[in-house]
């Protein structure tokens, strides 16, 4: 075991943010299905009645608008893959769902993370900054390679929205919504 | 060097599981990796009523179930920190630290209101796990950090950065190579939680521990939080060194 402290003492240090990009959302569906030779774009826009029949199993949409990507091979589906984001207390978590065909969640990546000072998280002109990038351009904000230690991070927002996910993806095929 | 690693992220172990890796086929080993964490996680978590904890909690007094060897091996590390502490690390959180008993893979429940939470020590086990796991798929270097509990192999050399609890934002602290990490925060608004066997309260900061394995920087963050003393003598017999800050 090797350690080295940092030669700032930590208290006087100057907090800064943290940003990590992990994979694009094109590269996270390859990985989550290698076998497609096809991924087919496709929006859901769910309308007033649907989110409330969504509402009614419990599962609140949050949003209107879902982009899809179908995984196929051979024209026969393979699979889905959702890309959100949810925002922590003190980080901005953009992360791909993979489905199969059975409905089941096949898996999970987190395509990039936000560590923030705290309260700039909720402003849109610090989470616009980040958009459109991916893991081919990646940010510079400090040591691109730093790993965080900290008390646990809670990633209940990602879990919650997977299920969300999950929901939104059934009730669009039982609708047609997804062919 | 950045450029050279490949990693992921993953939601898992009700954290964010990062991995790194270089050399060797890097998406069988990160593979291999967050597999090994998945089937640790199914194996103790409290919140799964299949995993062996749950099944344990479900059983009668003077039950016995077959456990995982995964399982086993968070018991026994759990005893052996147990007993070195003098009773301060306790699996049970209070409900009855006497009342279980594992003989190599059966764990015995010998009182109906035993309740086991392997959360302050499976995490840790898990990242040792999943390094194992790399390094036989071939993967020559890398790193996997489960939400702060990190450990580093082979010839990298992690910056690590500790976030502030209070206000947001991290800080640089150390840079790590060959070994592990952890990091605890105790304060009444935290998940983290600890309580000594005579009631006394966790020393209200966040508590770092650097050992050769992750399981026990992670266990090792709890004693040192309830005994406040980075000179515990506890940690030379882990080759660990604290912090609190």
């Amino acid at each position: 075991m090797r350690i080295a402290l940092a030669a700032s003492v930590v208290a006087l240090a100057p907090a800064s943010a943290f940003a990590v990009d992990y994979l694009s959302a094109e590269q996270a569906a390859r990985l989550m299905f290698p076998d497609a030779d096809r991924f087919e774009s496709r929006d859901i826009d769910l309308d007033a009645a649907q989110l409330q029949a969504l509402a009614a199993q419990g599962v609140q949409p949050r949003s209107a608008h879902w982009a899809v990507r179908i995984a196929q091979r051979g024209g026969t589906p393979l699979g889905f893959v959702v890309v959100d984001e949810v925002i922590g207390k003190f980080e901005l978590i953009t992360y791909a769902v993979g489905i199969g065909v059975d409905g089941a969640v096949k898996q999970v990546e987190v395509l990039s993370y936000r560590e923030s000072h705290g309260h700039e998280i909720r402003l849109p002109a610090w989470r616009k900054q980040f958009i459109g990038k991916t893991s081919t351009s990646p940010l510079k904000v400090g040591e691109d390679i730093a790993n965080i230690s900290g008390a646990t991070l809670s990633c209940t927002h990602v879990t919650d929205g997977v299920k969300r996910i999950v929901a939104v993806v059934a009730f669009a095929r039982r609708h047609g919504g997804l062919g | 060097m950045s450029a050279h690693w490949t990693r992921r992220a993953r939601p898992l172990l009700g954290t964010l599981v990062e991995v790194g890796a270089r050399g060797g086929d890097v998406e069988i080993a990160i593979s291999a990796g967050f597999d090994v964490i998945t089937e640790v996680q199914s194996r103790v978590s409290r919140f799964e009523p299949d995993s062996d904890v749950g099944r344990f909690h479900a059983l009668s007094a003077d039950a016995s179930l077959s456990v995982d060897a995964h399982t086993a091996a968070v018991l026994a590390a759990a005893k052996e920190l147990h007993d070195a502490s003098d009773g301060a690390f306790d699996v049970t959180l209070g409900s009855g630290p006497g009342h279980w008993r594992c003989d190599g893979t059966r764990l015995h429940k010998l009182h109906d209101a035993v309740q086991l939470d392997l959360g302050g020590i499976a995490k840790g086990y898990a990242v040792d796990r999943a390094v194992l796991a790399m390094r036989r798929a071939g993967c020559a270097s890398g790193w996997v950090n489960a939400g702060g509990d990190v450990r580093v192999f082979g010839e990298a050399a992690l910056p690590l950065s500790l976030r502030d609890e209070h206000a947001g934002g991290v800080r640089p602290f150390a840079t790590l190579a060959d070994g592990a990490f952890a990091t605890s925060h105790f304060d009444r608004r935290t998940r983290s939680q600890a309580v000594g066997i005579d009631g006394s309260q966790p020393v209200r900061a966040h508590v770092s521990v650097a050992a050769p394995e992750c399981l026990w920087a992670d266990a090792l963050t709890k004693l040192i939080a309830l005994s406040g003393d980075t000179a515990d003598p506890l940690l030379a017999r882990y080759n660990a060194q604290a912090w609190l800050h």
